[in-house]
């Protein structure tokens, strides 16, 4: 079995359980992101991945091969950190060859891999330059170069792009798939952000304290959540969740509201955020707030009726959060006679 | 304004030294200027440099015994810092218990069983064997604050480093020692500076007169006549053994206030 394959990982720190039996496989040249709030669980998968953090249960396989108790050293693992981590007081092509040179890798053998990863990410000028004197992509750019230069078996990212501005990032984010995708091996990339998740990553994999919530592409997961967090977590703007009722709670996400004449709940416009493709509305009803997409031409009315397609509702259980079968649709129209009332 | 009052204060002493260790002797005591003479002389100044020991010699051993205090001191704390944050739970925090403790404990209670030790081993006399108990006395606050200082570095460059092969040692010497420079800077200035202080373990240790440190020496030249008080020479050799410190201080002082200040503010 090529890959890796996290099989039942647990891990327990100070009595507190940080993963709980995760069960994860990453395919040979797949980019796997781990998706999820902070505190959730996605750092420490990296490094029980890494060999940094030890794990209390489960192993880790690789290439079928059983690599749990295996020094981080001796792994193989190409990791960027999420501050980098490049080691300040050397210059790019030292940061990059120590690993080589600690190794006893031929000085011949370490120039000619140096040049190679250098010129693959364009960093030939920037070889003398010192980690302080770098942009924070280039300085991004060295920490992947460090860890291509590993001639790694896997490839871990924590969090790469949260040290840059939103415009760079969505610059990079390309540049990023095609570096990632074009090497053959397993990627494993951590990100709170789901734009960069659902850009970057053939999977994804949902994590919340320390469970793994859901994993699928990310069409599957916006359109069939595993749970109520999977449903609320992704999706801007949010899902809207109708208040429980005799155990169930229904959720519809806001692209799928219309506006109809008549029936329906009536709503009244609390607030319009304009975001530029189009404007999401805010509105007050017997079911709370929900959010509504409108264009971003039209100025809203104060009030109006909204309703959807009973095909669109997504149901939970009301206390545990699971996914519940497509209610009825006469349950719907049940709802919302209840609402109007 | 405050400025001003408060460098008067720390540094007015010091000038005074300084004028002091230019007059004459029959100035200082309040007696008239030799009639025709001028009140400014540098026979002070010769006194001690002439004197037995003359002071070059004994700044000279102090600068030596200072030295290998201070090479072996963080030589040996830095390790042990270094392991130290590397522990974890119970046997961190009474190993650093026990070092407040010790950086804590007045040494000048010490110096009588150290003088007991140095007859055992035969150490009296010997300038360099006096840098084994300033070693020991200054290893735990080295230890404290060199441990403090790599507590300041980013965790994660640790792990960097391990996922390139490097061992604990390795990470020690190419990784934590280098960055910690500044710290490791004023540390070693710090103890210097309790080498070069210190008085009754250099009293009670040497007798020759060609061994002495400067505070030993000094003490010498302070009770070298039971009629007058030696102003005059005490203030030169005052001035002549300030200016080795004076010396580093300027040498290292970038590194050194980059070091004090260390984890005031996150980089």
């Amino acid at each position: 079995m090529k890959g890796l394959h996290l099989d039942g990982v647990c891990r327990q720190a100070g009595g507190r359980p940080l993963l709980e039996n995760l069960e994860l496989r990453v395919a040979e040249g797949e980019c796997v992101a781990l998706l999820g709030p902070s505190g959730c669980g996605k750092t420490t998968t990296l490094r029980v991945v890494a060999g940094l953090d030890p794990l209390s249960a489960g192993r880790v396989l690789l290439d079928g091969e059983d690599i749990s108790g295996v020094d981080p050293a001796l792994r193989r693992v190409g990791m960027v950190f999420q501050s980098y981590a490049l080691y300040p007081h050397l210059s790019v092509a030292d940061n990059l060859t120590l690993g080589l040179k600690i190794r006893g890798v031929p000085a011949a053998e370490r120039e000619e891999r140096l040049s190679r990863v250098l010129s693959l990410l364009r960093l030939q000028d920037l070889r003398p330059r010192r980690p302080a004197q770098l942009s924070g992509g280039q300085r991004q750019r060295v920490a992947l170069g460090r860890a291509l230069l590993r001639q790694p078996r896997i490839m871990l990212l924590d969090e790469p792009m949260s040290n840059l501005d939103a415009q760079l990032r969505e610059e990079l984010r390309p540049e990023l798939r095609a570096l990632l995708s074009g090497a053959g091996h397993p990627v494993l990339y951590v990100t709170h952000d789901q734009q960069e998740a659902m850009g970057l990553a053939d999977r994804i994999a949902v994590l919340d304290q320390g469970r793994l919530q859901q994993v699928g592409d990310p069409r599957e997961l916006h359109h069939n959540p595993a749970n109520r967090f999977v449903a609320s977590f992704l999706g801007r703007p949010a899902i809207n969740l109708f208040p429980p009722l005799e155990g169930r709670q229904l959720a519809v996400r806001p692209e799928h509201l219309r506006v109809v004449s008549g029936g329906g709940l009536p709503a009244r416009v609390v607030r319009a955020e304009w975001n530029g493709p189009q404007q999401v509305l805010w509105l007050d009803t017997a079911a709370g707030l929900l959010r509504l997409l409108w264009p971003a031409s039209s100025a809203p009315p104060d009030t109006l009726r909204v309703d959807w397609d009973p095909e669109h509702t997504l149901a939970f259980e009301a206390s545990g959060g699971d996914r519940l079968p497509r209610p009825d649709p006469a349950w719907n129209g049940d709802l919302i006679r209840f609402l109007q009332h | 304004m405050m400025r001003a009052l408060l460098l008067a204060w720390s540094l007015g002493p010091l000038l005074w030294q300084l004028r002091t260790s230019f007059l004459l002797g029959e100035v200082l005591v309040g007696g008239g200027v030799p009639a025709g003479g001028s009140p400014w002389t540098l026979a002070n100044y010769r006194l001690v440099l002439a004197g037995d020991p003359s002071l070059a010699r004994v700044l000279l051993n102090s600068a030596l015994l200072g030295g290998v205090t201070t090479a072996l001191t963080l030589l040996l704390a830095l390790p042990c810092a270094y392991g130290l944050h590397h522990l974890h739970g119970r046997p961190r925090a009474w190993i650093s218990a026990g070092l407040v403790g010790a950086a804590l404990f007045p040494t000048v209670l010490l110096f009588l069983s150290l003088l007991q030790l140095a007859r055992w081993f035969g150490l009296a006399n010997h300038l360099l064997a006096l840098a084994l108990p300033y070693t020991a006395l200054s290893l735990p606050l080295a230890i404290l604050l060199l441990r403090a200082a790599i507590a300041d570095l980013p965790s994660e460059l640790e792990d960097a480093a391990r996922l390139d092969g490097l061992n604990a040692l390795q990470r020690l010497r190419r990784i934590v020692a280098p960055l910690l420079a500044p710290a490791v800077a004023s540390t070693g200035l710090l103890v210097f500076l309790a080498s070069w202080n210190e008085y009754p373990i250099a009293l009670t240790w040497l007798s020759r007169s060609d061994r002495l440190t400067l505070p030993a020496a000094m003490g010498r030249i302070a009770s070298s006549s039971v009629f007058t008080i030696p102003y005059g020479p005490f203030a030169a050799a005052t001035v002549l053994g300030s200016l080795p410190l004076l010396l580093l201080v300027l040498l290292f002082q970038r590194w050194i206030i980059s070091g004090l200040t260390q984890g005031a503010v996150k980089g």
